[in-house]
């Protein structure tokens, strides 16, 4: 039994024609690429992977951030995906819906503002996942909810994909 | 000039959230705490802005419009928080 790890590299990221977070390349000693998530409108970013070896259980999205100019708040992370077994499913590619979404509240932690943060979702709603089916993940920021208090962007630096083989 | 409506100050406050430079970095609030801070600065502005005026010189009192004197307060209070450059610098 071994744990799948998949990484979602900002680079990658696919957005529809509105709403979706910037791309961003700060730092000062090496490039820190990122997707900057509003503060005030709901915004998602997508990638599509194969869920190699894919054995049960839920599926967990690991979100590491970082505060663009905020010290303090919570952000509602959002992650939803869809998954197309291939040769198999007859479901229309482009009009596949996405499971229900699952949320996490993350706090900031305060003393240094851009300071690495990791919001672990825990997806339980799984669209009947298999192994080896074409997977698209959908991760979100929830600005418009009255729980997400954080003012400024909120940067999405790397997101993990992780699941159990067996 | 009136005060802004619900709206414009909900566009205010979302902006200055896109706008607000990293380097300044933001204080120790929340979203509610700075929507809050944009209503009171726009009631603020509502409140003083006879006294401002009174405070302007002569002929630029009498001679200036309302949205040229904003400009001037907005170019002053910009250049103390360091956001405006001038040639000179």
């Amino acid at each position: 039994m071994a744990t799948v790890y998949q990484q979602l590299d900002p680079g990658s990221a696919q957005f529809l024609t509105t709403a979706f977070p910037a791309l961003v390349r700060n730092g000062t000693n090496f490039p820190v690429l990122g997707l900057a998530y509003d503060a005030a409108i709901n915004e998602a970013a997508s990638w599509l992977i194969r869920a190699a070896n894919y054995g049960t259980g839920n599926v967990t999205v690991d979100v590491d951030w970082y505060a663009d100019t905020a010290t303090t708040g919570d952000v509602v992370w959002q992650a939803q995906l869809a998954a197309i077994t291939t040769d198999a499913d007859t479901q229309d590619t482009e009009t596949k819906a996405l499971a229900t979404l699952n949320t996490f509240t993350d706090t900031h932690l305060g003393t240094v503002g851009q300071r690495l943060h990791r919001a672990i979702i825990t997806m339980t709603n799984l669209d009947a996942l298999a192994a080896d089916d074409d997977l698209w993940i959908r991760i979100a920021r929830d600005a418009a909810n009255a729980a997400d208090t954080m003012a400024g962007d909120a940067i999405l630096t790397l997101a993990t994909v992780s699941y159990s083989d067996v | 000039m009136a005060a802004l409506d619900a709206t414009n100050r909900l566009r205010t406050w979302a902006q200055i959230m896109r706008d607000w430079p990293p380097g300044a970095g933001l204080p120790g609030t929340t979203k509610p705490d700075l929507r809050a801070a944009v209503n009171a600065t726009d009631d603020w502005i509502e409140a003083n802005q006879a006294s401002f005026n009174a405070a302007l010189p002569q002929p630029f009192r009498s001679q200036a419009t309302l949205t040229q004197k904003t400009f001037l307060f907005c170019y002053v209070a910009m250049r103390r928080a360091g956001r405006l450059r001038a040639q000179e610098d």
